[in-house]
């Protein structure tokens, strides 16, 4: 029985259960550090982003039509002998699968692994009426034995150790099964599941696709259980999504192209079984096989029509959300989705199985957009998930305090910066030179993984005035978009950046009514808080002005260059703003490397060794990958490798803040990574991932400097 | 891609998939394999379901040489006691190592699945480049209903325990293809 959690607390204890687990961290490491390599060379040859497009195009065709889609179907596998059902919701699929059972004189029934299946919770409702099920994919029919639900949409079992299986397996042989025997533990499954093949009456199955024009239904598997659970039984039932449906075998074959290289770097699964109508089937008495495809609704034909989440039923099931996901990665799936996993399955939950399994999971991700790069049919799952978040919190009407407040802050600028300059005296008796001494009464002790920097004394927007210069025929004229970082904590890297510009003749404005880009208020949900100051910086910064818009924050950027048209598409004149605004916004390297093209000429040489965090919004939000590095080397800086740079340093704002011990545990691994590369420095190119990193490497104790690269370059200039 | 490199792809991707692929002049050679292998691997019998007419007197002729039993029909009783399954494959795809196998007949479903070991005739001038290149024929093949086509890329396998990988969980523990040189008969 799955139960998730539906409040916070509970969470929080599983979480650190999770965390405890060190069999579960382990496993879940080393599958993730492998499944980079193997999904590259599976996809060696392929353009990814590509047939992602392509993918998502041809579901976006297919989504709005699968009324007609199903029709079509319908009629072909009718025509070729099956007969067609179609469940409106979880319980009408199935009570029609318990009656096809019942009315065909059925005692025992072996399952291929369906997540349909999972998520109608088939199996308890069949067993209920008293059928007995067996599962006979290995991994679910361990989590069948044990009573859980599946970690993970393709390995159910992976939060399992060998030793756990081997006492399973010695509990139903009745012998005693050696853990390292792995291959002696798979034919005491191949034994005793053949004698449920050999005995069954029905077989029950799922399927990747359901074919319209020939009325064909596809089955992807490695074990070849899914194979017999289709031949040798009388009876055979699909349970199948409505959003299975395809128009033809090409749309097939190209998600296919996808599916198993993106789920477990195989260029292909070991078994696809096209079944088309009700082949032979000598155990079926009289006219022969009887084949029932159910489709199930549960919400999907009125999901297709909602005008963002329509792209959820794009899914392909493949799970690599999952695989890249650093939650994930620490607490394992059993923490991270309900029935269906991973940054899809906190999104699903919420229209599958419902707000209160949804509530607390989904507020779980670090918008580090890992899961959207790899996602087959470019599904902005970041989006989504805060999406549902936003949704439950306003069905509720439960926000949290800080929601309240960070709102009332926001849509008043001068207010907003009136209580930072506040927070700036106010936190004098605790500061400590850059950080705070001790953490205010509302931080808990949680919160002590890392030292947090103090407010600066003076902000970018009051040093400004001091160091601001006119340039006289200036190459480029550029805003700076600082963000609340840069302005209010960092203004020194703010200064860094107007000195090096200054040399390379680019004239550096700091628009004075800027304010927070919104990002955090997006974080939190608040999305009506998020377009008020969207619409404030448009006016503040008119696009029109300049060249470029920088930022030395690379959410800032990345949320200025993606979310604002999303929050603003609907206002006629703003949305030609936001479109300008779009194109102008470039980050700090970039800027260097290819607008002002600096040489190494300029910079000192040996500067020293230095390795890189990559930030989650750089890489990928706005991606830009082989600069920051270039620049590096330009100016002077022997870059070093580092383990995982493009992996979450945990920051993610105000996540830091709700799972500190996630946050915590994202931060070790990676400075472990980068004091283990031999660096001197730390250089990153987004001032949140500075405060943790520069925090952590702190606490710690560590002799690596965390420097922000505008900082690295400037200090390297000659 | 010219017939040869489609051969060499199909090759290379076989041996990444641990399938096994040898070559036959002719048919009497790729018998000579699947009995020779039955024997080496001290199994009894052939289930060749898909072999008919002068093809499976010579299978036969071949098998009795050496005491192996040819199954060619009622398979469903005899599953407990098929060694090797012997089939034809219609094509051969070389990007991804694929047999496809038309199963339509229970007789070769059963042969594929429940044998211990899987040895598959993929006549050479069957190999295509991918799947879209015989997009069509596939097509009308479904279109045949009812109908059961199988794509088979290696033996089955697992990775449900801790990730490690094992084959032969369900299926076949071996897949063995032997390129024919000639037409099929």
């Amino acid at each position: 029985m799955i139960k998730t959690p539906q409040d916070l607390k509970t969470y929080k204890k599983n979480l650190k259960a999770a965390l405890g687990n060190s069999f579960l961290g382990a496993t879940l490491a080393t599958f993730a550090g492998a499944y980079p390599a193997s999904r590259a060379i599976a996809f060696a040859g392929i353009d990814f982003d590509a047939l992602a497009r392509k993918i998502a195009k041809a579901r976006d065709e297919s989504i709005p039509n699968l009324e007609v889609l199903l029709e079509e179907f319908t009629e072909r596998a009718q025509e070729a002998g099956c007969k067609v059902h179609f469940a409106r919701t979880a319980f009408e699929a199935n009570s029609i699968i318990a009656s096809i059972a019942k009315a065909n004189g059925v005692k025992r029934i072996v399952k291929g692994k369906s997540m349909t299946a999972e998520e109608t919770f088939l199996n308890t409702h069949l067993e209920r009426e008293g059928y007995e099920v067996t599962e006979t994919d290995l991994g679910e029919w361990i989590i069948q034995l044990r009573g859980e639900g599946p970690s993970h949409m393709v390995m159910p079992a992976i939060h399992l150790s060998r030793g756990e299986v081997a006492d399973l397996f010695t509990g139903v042989t009745g012998k005693t099964q050696d853990p390292d025997d792995i291959g002696g533990m798979v034919k005491v499954a191949r034994s005793e599941l053949r004698r449920k093949f050999l005995e069954a009456d029905m077989g029950i199955s799922g399927a990747n696709f359901a074919i319209a024009k020939t009325g064909t239904i596809a089955l992807v598997t490695n074990e070849g259980n899914g194979r017999l659970v289709t031949t040798l039984p009388r009876v055979h039932v699909a349970l199948i999504g409505v959003d299975k449906l395809v128009p033809d075998l090409k749309s097939a074959l190209q998600i296919l192209a996808a599916l198993p290289r993106n789920a477990t770097g195989q260029v292909i699964s070991t078994y696809v079984t096209w079944i088309t109508g009700s082949p032979e089937c000598k155990s079926a008495p009289g006219p022969g096989k009887q084949t029932h495809l159910v489709f199930l609704d549960n919400g999907r034909l009125a999901l297709a029509k909602d005008p963002l989440f329509s792209q959820a039923l794009r899914c392909i099931r493949c799970g690599a959300c999952a695989n890249v996901c650093p939650i994930y990665k620490l607490v394992g799936g059993h923490n991270y989705g309900h029935v269906y996993i991973g940054a899809i399955g906190l999104v699903l939950t919420y229209f599958y199985h419902g707000r209160n399994n949804a509530r607390t999971i989904v507020k779980n991700c670090l918008n580090c957009q890992a899961c959207k790069s790899v996602c087959p049919a470019g599904i902005d799952l970041p989006r989504l998930i805060k999406e549902v978040h936003r949704t439950i919190l306003n069905v509720e009407g439960k926000k949290p305090l800080k929601n309240l407040l960070l709102k009332k802050a926001l849509v008043n600028r001068s207010l907003f910066h009136f209580l930072l300059r506040r927070a700036s005296f106010v936190q004098k008796p605790v500061a400590e030179g850059p950080y705070l001494r001790h953490l205010p009464f509302l931080f808990s002790e949680e919160q002590r993984f890392r030292r947090l920097p103090a407010i600066a004394g003076e902000p970018l927007r009051d040093s400004w005035k001091r160091i601001y210069r006119r340039t006289e025929n200036p190459r480029y004229r550029v805003a700076l978009f600082g963000g609340c970082l840069i302005d209010f904590v960092y203004p020194e890297q703010g200064e860094a950046l107007f000195s090096l510009c200054r040399e390379h003749g680019v004239q550096l404005e700091y628009p004075m009514e800027q304010t927070c880009c919104g990002l955090p208020a997006q974080m939190m949900g608040e999305k009506e808080t998020a377009r008020d100051v969207a619409v404030q910086n448009i006016k503040a910064i008119d696009p029109s002005d300049y060249d470029f818009i920088l930022t030395l924050c690379a959410s800032c950027g990345s949320h200025l260059k993606e979310n604002y048209e999303k929050l603003l598409s609907e206002e006629p004149v703003l949305a030609v703003k936001v479109s300008q605004l779009k194109h102008k916004v470039i980050d700090f390297s970039s800027f260097m490397m290819n607008v002002v093209k600096v040489r190494p000429g300029e910079f000192l040489k040996a500067g020293g060794k230095v390795a890189y965090h990559a930030p989650c919004h750089l890489c990928r939000g706005l991606g830009v990958t082989k600069e920051p590095r270039e620049l590096l080397s330009t100016a002077g800086l022997e870059y070093v490798a580092s383990k995982d740079e493009d992996v979450c340093c945990g920051f993610g704002g105000s996540f830091s803040v709700d799972f500190p011990e996630i946050s915590a545990e994202l931060l070790k691994r990676k400075l472990d990574n980068i004091e283990a590369s031999g660096a001197e420095t730390l250089v990153t190119d987004c001032p949140g991932c500075v405060l943790q990193l520069r925090g952590g490497m702190e606490k710690r104790g560590g002799k690596i400097k965390v420097k922000h690269i505008v900082e690295a370059v400037a200090e390297q200039k000659k | 891609m010219s017939q040869s490199e489609n051969i060499t792809r199909f090759k290379e991707r076989a041996r990444s998939v641990l399938t096994v692929v040898s070559e036959a002049k002719n048919m009497a050679a790729a018998f000579e394999y699947a009995a020779e292998l039955t024997c080496k691997q001290g199994r009894q019998s052939i289930a060749a379901p898909g072999i008919a007419g002068e093809d499976l007197a010579l299978l036969i002729s071949i098998c009795k040489e050496k005491n192996l039993v040819v199954f060619k029909d009622n398979l469903r009783e005899k599953a407990e006691r098929i060694g090797t399954g012997l089939t034809m494959a219609d094509w051969g795809i070389a990007e991804t190592a694929t047999l496809v196998v038309d199963s339509s007949s229970e007789e070769i479903r059963i042969a594929t699945m429940l044998s211990e070991v899987h040895v598959a005739v993929l006549p050479k001038s069957r190999i295509v480049p991918d799947a879209a290149s015989i997009e069509e024929e596939l097509t009308r093949m479904m279109k045949a209903a009812p109908g059961y086509l199988a794509f088979i890329s290696g033996a089955s396998r697992t990775a449900d325990i801790e990730r490690v990988l094992t084959i032969g969980v369900h299926g076949p523990q071996e897949l063995h293809v032997v390129m024919l040189n000639e037409e099929k008969r």
